[in-house]
């Protein structure tokens, strides 16, 4: 059996509603990390990835949706995994460092030696046991997980330098004006439990700095307040900016997939990426079938085991169906997420879109994205309870919930 | 009983279709158009037509050879060497629809769908004792026209007015017309126009009669009216021959079928549709309004709507065809790709979709 100085706990931000609302329509009916990514709530993939960690204590939630909204999930996740999984929910933003210590008590509950932090919008293979190993020989306080993204992409993101020989993070910039390097912070980390006196000094120097304030002006004091808490405290630029080149932060490198799940279109995206990850991790998910007994398949493919498929429909590459959907005879789904309930009527065709909870798409129906995952309309979404007509072509559009499309419509947002 | 058909030149406005074939030779409701029109004239005992062309006459006269002997009819071309207009044609073919009889002739213009009353039309003609006779059909909006002024009672032609601002009348002339071979007299070997300067001076002398054309009329000249044409076609086909539309669970409104076509599980076809002969279309295929000529095949689940398919083209699985896209002869496209408004010309292939109208050369 390992020591208690082997053990990990787990923490993935969760955010919360008034956040991801880059998400819509999707994220009006569900919370954004539970919105299936290759058929697993988003966060199911951190997750998992956790449970890969050797000597996994504990995974905590951190985010500022009720309760109620995760309590299931929580519950089936735990079971499923056979590790503690628990949902803690933080009464207002704290920023991600904030909200790491304001649970600390709980965290070193079970006195780990290492913490383990991340978004639940990141879609990555999480390479936590290598990760977790490289971190334990630089011997520092933290290490973050790092990519090497395009130049001119590089600015949406904390763009770092570090060693090219020791690993160090020599310089940390939050989403800068000008370009600084393109290695870039993946919102991965690996922390000691010593990241909470980190945080402890950046939350006196703050509270120091405001009663400095208070002294001389209490408009100033305002407007800082205002502008954000006194335990506010972020990550990025309170923790990673001012530690980078003091020997304490290492970055560790990945040369696999890696992306933020800002926008629908993204998550499409990412469900491949996960489908072709589960190729190598999780085959068992994947759904074949040559068109005899069961509907031809191509490339990766999730399809839940509620979910009927007719013989002759054609499914592939990335698709992923939900709980109880229903595809007609000779449907042909390609690019795709379609969720629960949903009904694919006869030789209807998806493309690159994603079909919303309870939505039908009639007979000769035709749902199409062009593909672009970054452009507003770059694929089709129809939110819960939409129903496109038979024979209407819905393409590069955005349907909010509820709506019955009985002409063709392009390049529109329907509210 | 003689004819003139004039079939004038390249036939542009509907292209891509015109690129492999002569327009009166497109095919429409599984027919050349000017087959319908041949048909017709013999039906009342048209012995001779002659075709008034200016391009490609021996591909014509190739292909109708067969017609000849078929129906037992002559089909002779008059080539013009420089364009004589309307009217000029009937000069250049005078020696051709002149043979002593006195016997009238017809002259109809080729891009001209109706159900060719031409018995009644002789008969009319007979009765009046005029000149010249002209069809007249009703529009909804004259404004676009020229419209023929007309005594209700006897059909004499008063005048002609070019598209008129105020409403002087709803009756256009139709491109179908029964003339004495005196009209000829009037026609000089120059380029002429016989709807305005012809049948004006006919009028002027009180001898130019109208008579308003029974059932459907359209000018199947481009895409949009053919499409159009088939629907007045196949509607007025239930009328006089419902025996010859095809019937059946997969089957929605009017729909031809030639008997060599094949026809999948699953379908659902029409309303408006004619598939032609040697025509594949596998399972789960939805037509509706839409031409599908001779020697293509329709993939499984395909959806096509509003289209014209030309000749030996095929349409992949799962792809989409809709909004007036026109597919020249031989066009392939690609499974589950989406065309609305794609104006294909032959011998290509379609890979990726068409979201919005556009032409591909």
């Amino acid at each position: 059996m390992a020591g208690s100085e082997q053990r990990v706990v787990a923490v993935i931000m969760v955010g919360g509603p008034t956040k991801g609302t880059r998400f819509r329509p999707l994220s009006l009916n569900v919370p954004k990390p539970l919105f299936p990514l290759a058929g697993q709530p988003m966060v199911h993939h951190p997750i998992s990835a956790c449970r890969r960690i050797p000597n996994l204590a504990q995974i905590y939630l951190v985010g500022f949706y009720e309760e109620r909204e995760f309590a299931l999930y929580v519950s089936s996740i735990s079971n499923e995994l056979r590790v503690p999984v628990r949902y803690l929910r933080e009464d207002k933003p704290h920023g991600s460092a904030g909200g790491l210590y304001s649970f600390r008590d709980y965290i070193m509950e079970d006195s780990p030696s290492h913490i383990v932090l991340l978004n639940c919008d990141v879609c990555s293979s999480f390479p936590l046991p290598d990760m977790l190993e490289a971190h334990k020989k630089y011997g520092g306080m933290g290490t973050l997980l790092v990519n090497k993204v395009s130049a001119e992409s590089a600015n949406q993101f904390g763009e770092l330098v570090a060693d090219p020989e020791t690993n160090e993070l020599l310089h940390y910039t939050e989403k800068p004006e000008t370009f600084v390097s393109d290695l870039i912070n993946c919102g991965v980390y690996i922390f000691t439990p010593n990241i909470f006196n980190a945080i402890e000094d950046v939350l006196k120097q703050k509270k120091d700095r405001a009663n400095l304030r208070r002294v001389s002006s209490f408009e100033a004091l305002h407007s800082a307040t205002k502008a954000l808490p006194a335990d506010y405290v972020r990550l990025d630029q309170d923790i990673l900016s001012p530690l980078a080149g003091k020997k304490e932060l290492y970055t560790y490198q990945t040369l696999d997939f890696w992306e933020q799940i800002k926008t629908p279109g993204m998550s499409l995206r990412c469900s491949g990426l996960y489908l072709s990850q589960f190729r190598h991790t999780s085959p068992h998910l994947l759904a074949s079938g040559d068109g005899k007994m069961s509907a031809t398949i191509i490339g990766d493919v999730y399809i839940h085991p509620s979910a009927k498929v007719h013989p002759t429909a054609k499914i592939g590459p990335n698709v992923s169906i939900s709980a109880n959907a229903r595809i007609g005879a000779g449907a042909r789904l390609i690019h795709c997420i379609i969720l629960d309930d949903v009904e694919i009527m006869e030789n209807a065709v998806v493309i690159h879109s994603i079909v919303g909870w309870k939505s039908t798409v009639g007979k000769w129906s035709r749902v199409q994205g062009a593909g672009d995952h970054n452009a507003k309309l770059g694929i089709t979404i129809l939110g819960e309870a939409v129903d496109v007509e038979d024979e209407v072509v819905v393409v590069n559009s955005i349907v909010l919930p509820n709506k019955t499309l009985n002409v063709s419509v392009q390049e529109e947002i329907i509210l | 009983m003689k004819a003139l058909i004039l079939v004038g030149g390249f036939g542009t406005r509907l292209r891509p279709l015109t690129l492999s074939f002569p327009k009166p030779l497109v095919d429409f409701a599984n027919k050349p158009m000017i087959l319908h029109q041949i048909e017709a004239l013999k039906e009342v005992g048209v012995t001779e037509v002659v075709l008034a062309i200016n391009y490609r006459p021996e591909v014509m006269l190739n292909f109708l050879k067969d017609f000849e002997d078929k129906l037992g009819i002559t089909i002779t071309c008059s080539q013009e060497t420089e364009p004589l207009g309307t009217a000029g044609p009937l000069a250049l073919a005078r020696d051709k629809l002149v043979d002593g009889s006195g016997e009238p002739f017809f002259v109809l213009n080729s891009d001209v769908i109706s159900e060719y009353p031409f018995a009644e039309l002789i008969k009319f003609h007979k009765n009046h004792g005029g000149e010249a006779t002209i069809m007249v059909t009703k529009v909804d909006e004259p404004s676009k026209y020229g419209v023929v002024v007309m005594e209700e009672a006897t059909g004499m032609v008063e005048k002609f007015v070019e598209k008129p601002k105020i409403f002087v009348g709803n009756k256009i002339n139709a491109g179908i017309y029964l003339l004495n071979p005196s009209v000829l007299d009037r026609i000089k070997l120059k380029p002429t126009s016989i709807e305005k300067e012809v049948f004006p001076r006919i009028a002027a002398d009180a001898k130019l009669y109208a008579m308003v054309l029974p059932g459907f009329w359209m000018d199947v000249g481009q895409p949009r009216d053919y499409i159009t044409g088939l629907r007045l076609y196949l509607d007025s086909l239930r009328k006089r021959s419902a025996d010859r539309l095809a019937n059946g669970a997969h089957i929605v409104g009017n729909v031809l079928v030639h008997e060599s076509a094949k026809i999948g599980e699953g379908c659902l076809i029409g309303p408006d549709v004619a598939i032609g002969p040697g025509c594949v279309v596998e399972d789960g295929v939805r037509l509706s309004r839409c031409t599908v000529m001779r020697g293509v095949r329709i993939k499984k689940h395909a959806c096509i709507s509003n289209s014209i398919i030309g000749w030996h083209s095929t349409v992949g699985q799962w792809a989409r065809i809709e909004n007036m896209t026109i597919l020249g002869e031989d066009v392939h496209v690609g499974d589950e790709v989406y065309t609305n408004g794609g104006v294909v010309l032959p011998h290509k292939e379609i890979k990726s979709s068409i979201l919005k109208p556009e032409i591909v050369m």
